[in-house]
């Protein structure tokens, strides 16, 4: 079904120059690219959720939110150098389920950091009891998304069925 | 280094339960995923201390920070654990790898900023209250330790384009092979 649109992505120069280019700064780069992208998106994201369930109790949870537009800049880093591995894939990663098990943890994780982002206490503002459990609450799915979106990451590696728009199906 | 490449090589090869479980189906990729979740914990947590140092979310005492390192250890912990499964699985496909050899300088390197940074200046720069800015002295070793840990990813993330290619023994002769020597 998606096959002619998959067929015509390949082709175009963009994602050849991607794929079978021998320069550093086309698929090693964009790679490398993507894993600092998620070193800062999930990495600071991890330590806020860590401060969240308890530890480092010494830092103010508002003075997290300066690290939140760090984490939006490796998301951004990693939309963009997504595209391009895709770009450079697209049959490999759009038919494999697990491609969209990945944006699903993604897509939760972000949710979560919106509203955890929307919630974190101000200054002098008294943390209820509860809101404190809902937030701990919230700190372990996050944690819990971004492991299986890295995860799931990792496994499109070896899970594809189809690397290219015509290649043979592996078994 | 060539003989010493060659005796670690010959010896990582020969643990031979970690590479039979490595080997299964979902050994590596499994091993993989977390070799990355410990990436992220590890970077995470030390990107945080850094950008403190560097002046970011300054109204938090640079010490507070100090409690999430044991979780940048962790993620150490994790990923040198890891790390060592694949080496154990495919020895001369890191030994010999260049992008592999710069990932481990800069893992030293990281680590020597680390030691001088506790044994120099980390007395000064714990009692630093909120609100203050670290001196520039001090900043230097939080862009330094961003610089190697964003190094190390990209080594790593280099480490399969590097692939080394074969070579006899007498064209491996220098300070480190970049191919594998037979």
């Amino acid at each position: 079904m998606l096959d002619p649109y998959l067929s015509w992505l390949e082709s175009t120069a963009f994602s050849t120059w991607m794929r079978e280019s021998t320069s550093i700064f086309a698929f090693p780069i964009v790679l490398a690219l993507h894993t600092i992208g998620l070193g800062l998106i999930a990495g600071l994201n991890v330590a806020l959720d860590l401060r969240i369930l308890g530890f480092a109790a010494r830092i103010p949870v508002p003075e997290f939110r300066g690290f939140v537009p760090l984490m939006w800049v490796g998301l951004w880093l990693n939309v963009t150098s997504g595209l391009a591995l895709l770009a450079a894939y697209p049959t490999k990663a759009l038919t494999n389920p697990v491609f969209y098990l990945k944006l699903g943890f993604i897509g939760v994780a972000l949710v979560i950091l919106k509203v955890v982002r929307r919630r974190l206490p101000t200054e002098g503002m008294a943390v209820t009891m509860s809101m404190t459990r809902n937030f701990r609450i919230l700190a372990a799915a996050s944690i819990l998304c971004w492991a299986g979106a890295i995860t799931a990451g990792r496994f499109l590696a070896y899970t594809y069925t189809r690397l290219l728009v015509d290649s043979v199906p592996r078994p | 280094m060539v003989n010493f490449q060659l005796w670690l090589e010959h010896t990582l090869s020969n643990v031979d339960p970690v590479a039979t479980f490595m080997r299964t189906r979902w050994g590596w990729p499994t091993v993989e995923s977390v070799h990355f979740i410990g990436l992220t914990l590890l970077f995470g947590t030390i990107a945080a201390w850094d950008l403190r140092l560097l002046g970011m979310a300054k109204r938090v005492p640079i010490v507070a920070f100090h409690r999430l390192v044991p979780f940048a250890v962790l993620g150490f912990a994790i990923n040198a654990t890891s790390g060592s499964m694949f080496l154990m699985t495919e020895p001369d496909q890191y030994l010999y790898n260049r992008a592999f050899q710069f990932k481990l300088l800069f893992m030293a390197l990281a680590g020597l900023n680390v030691v001088v940074f506790y044994l120099a200046v980390f007395r000064r720069v714990s009692r630093l209250a909120p609100g203050v800015d670290a001196p520039p002295a001090v900043k230097v070793f939080g862009a330094t330790s961003l610089a190697c840990w964003i190094a190390v990813i990209v080594c790593g993330r280099l480490i399969t384009w590097y692939r080394p290619d074969r070579c006899d023994l007498t064209q491996a002769i220098g300070f480190l092979a970049a191919c594998i020597p037979r």
